[in-house]
């Protein structure tokens, strides 16, 4: 298998129902590997379910699936080992220092310790993390958790990054320096699959898949976006649309 | 399962214990207040109940009725008693009842008559009256033979002697039983917020982005637990044992057995809370209701379950903290034997095996959704 050939995540028609309703109705996208894939939508449009799955936390309803060229038929683990997710939720415990945190992933991955202890120092030197491995999760702003959330989500070194929301509540100079690290992290031959309600953050993914309702309604570059949904311009004013337009037109259904 | 995983969990969950002083204060004072509480308040024993007494006949006799009354040392005289007053007295609560002795009572035993009085009782509670009542039913045999010259005419002589209990202590039977009430808080209420904690602050998640099994994570969070519990009712066993003094003679091993299994029971519910519920409000107010209410009240510590309605007699029936019970007072007042004890003892493994069988279903269906 060369990475030419196998792409770091395939869906062919998925379905994932919870009861009569279907959260995600047959999505088929494919993302190579080291792309940064952007994930956008209104809450509710079944990206976090989606993901879920790609996780390997949920099991599809229907459809065909492959994570780093891995299906369902070897377990859930199989993927779990070859992807790493930060949910959109703060999950670490407040209680606890960030290296016990990271202790604690690595010992539910069944990492070796000297292992882990090496990983966590390049880690710690890779997102530029310098405020004392031994603060309380608490006691962090809120920027500064979801590096230690991404750091979190490195231990087990994956192939894949599913990033729910990263930066949501960050400040702006401490979203760009996440940006960096994306960048940085596909630079290395990392997937990333992000999700964000940020246009401008949605202007750095190779690729934006668009979501509605559960399906998918556009797959496209930014710019190919901007220039396929108004060609001519913004019909109004004349100006170049930006992804924000796009984004209304396409997943709100309104033009301004 | 991984070991490894399943004890790296346990460390997490100690780790979360020793940063939050309420869990470890909980654990050592929930179970000393309790004994304070249960063991020094609670007294089933009444010495000294005040009696007032309306003597109309006001003869030697009827002084020497009154007299047989206060030197048994369960009463104790009020003095000056008028008819008015008599009601009014025992309504304000400041005698228990009144002793009624009625106009030519000294003259009828003088004449070897049948002769009665009569004893108003405040019946408000009904616990202290049915026994004073008890002690007012004893008198009868000591008022007999005051007044009679020769023994008391009765040609059966029963005589009770308790077995077990003697004195019949009323902290020899609480004491105790006490241990009931302490695993099934500490067990069943701090377990119930762990993993309701979990999906609460979203860290469910983490762990299950991770290969954990459901298993490693349920034993990793009872582990912590099982030696908190244990430690709680070790305090209590020494309370009972060192401070009131109660006796000991059953099998420790039988003991440390059944504590172990009542242990396991208690966090099993506890999970089956948690994992239920997932809000750590809820799963607090359910482990109130189900962990502490039913063991306070419905386990036999203080209620006999004999003389509970058949409803309850059943509810109680499937309740594991009734049949703990049951082994505890053996043990510790009877020396009751495994053989003795094997009905408690099944029915404490059977209602255990069953909240740990639901609640790891459960939660493995939940996670594999």
């Amino acid at each position: 298998m060369n990475g030419k050939a196998m792409n770091a995540v395939e869906l062919n028609k998925l379905t994932v129902k919870f009861g009569d309703f279907a959260a995600v109705k047959d999505l088929t996208l494919s993302v190579e590997k080291g792309e940064i894939f952007g994930f956008l939508g209104a809450n509710g449009a079944g990206k976090t379910t989606a993901i879920r799955v790609m996780c390997g936390l949920l099991l599809p309803t229907s459809g065909d699936v492959r994570i780093a060229g891995l299906d369902f038929s070897r377990g859930k683990n199989a993927i779990k080992r070859k992807v790493g997710y930060m949910s959109q939720k703060f999950t670490l415990y407040d209680d606890l220092t960030v290296l016990e945190n990271l202790n604690f992933k690595a010992s539910m991955r069944k990492i070796p310790d000297e292992t882990a202890k090496q990983r966590f120092e390049q880690i710690f030197d890779f997102i530029g993390f310098n405020s004392g491995q031994n603060t309380m999760v608490r006691e962090l702003a809120s920027g500064v958790k979801q590096q230690v959330s991404l750091a979190a989500t490195l231990v087990h070194n994956p192939e894949i990054l599913f990033l729910d929301e990263p930066t949501s509540g960050v400040s702006p100079a401490m979203r760009a320096k996440f940006w960096l690290l994306i960048r940085k992290l596909a630079a290395e031959g990392k997937t990333v699959f992000v999700t964000t309600h940020y246009m401008d953050e949605a202007e750095e993914c190779d690729r934006i898949a668009l979501m509605r309702a559960g399906k998918l309604i556009a797959l496209r570059s930014p710019q190919q976006l901007k220039d396929e949904t108004y060609p001519s311009g913004m019909p109004l004013s004349g100006k170049k649309p930006t992804l924000e337009d796009v984004f209304i037109k396409l997943v709100e259904g309104d033009e301004r | 399962m991984k070991l490894s995983r399943m004890l790296a969990m346990a460390k997490k969950e100690v780790m979360h214990i020793l940063r939050d002083p309420f869990t470890i204060i909980m654990s050592i004072g929930f179970p000393i207040i309790l004994v304070i509480y249960f063991g020094f308040a609670i007294d089933f024993d009444f010495r000294g109940v005040k009696l007032a007494v309306y003597d109309s006949d006001n003869t030697r006799q009827s002084r020497e009725l009154a007299n047989v009354f206060f030197s048994s040392g369960y009463f104790k005289l009020e003095k000056g008693m008028y008819p008015e007053k008599m009601t009014k007295e025992i309504e304000l609560e400041k005698d228990f009842g009144t002793i009624i002795i009625p106009p030519g009572f000294g003259r009828k035993i003088a004449s070897r008559k049948e002769s009665a009085v009569q004893i108003l009782v405040d019946g408000t509670d009904n616990q202290k009256t049915s026994i004073v009542g008890r002690y007012i039913g004893s008198m009868q045999k000591a008022v007999a033979s005051r007044f009679s010259d020769a023994a008391p005419q009765s040609p059966v002589d029963i005589r009770v002697r308790y077995l077990y209990n003697p004195e019949l202590n009323t902290q020899w039977f609480i004491v105790p039983g006490l241990i009931v009430v302490v695993i099934g808080l500490l067990g069943i209420f701090m377990t119930a917020l762990t993993v309701s904690k979990e999906w609460e602050n979203g860290s469910m998640e983490l762990l299950l982005s991770t290969p954990v099994k459901p298993l490693e994570i349920i034993l990793g969070k009872i582990i912590p637990y099982v030696a908190i519990s244990l430690a709680g009712s070790s305090l209590v066993y020494l309370i009972a044992r060192l401070v009131f003094g109660v006796p000991f003679v059953g099998s420790h091993f039988l003991l440390i057995c059944a504590v172990l299994i009542y242990i396991v029971a208690s966090l099993a519910q506890g999970i089956l809370i948690s994992v239920t519920l997932r809000q750590q409000n809820k799963a607090t107010q359910a482990a109130l209701i189900l962990g502490i209410l039913p063991s306070l009240l419905l386990s036999g510590l203080i209620f006999p379950i004999e003389s509970m309605p058949m409803f309850f007699r059943g509810v109680a029936s499937i309740l594991p903290a009734r049949w703990f019970m049951i082994i505890i007072r053996g043990l510790f007042l009877k020396g009751s034997t495994f053989t003795e004890l094997s009905l408690p003892f099944s029915m404490l493994v059977l209602l255990s095996l069953i909240p740990i069988i639901i609640a790891s279903k459960k939660f493995k269906r939940d996670l594999e959704q």
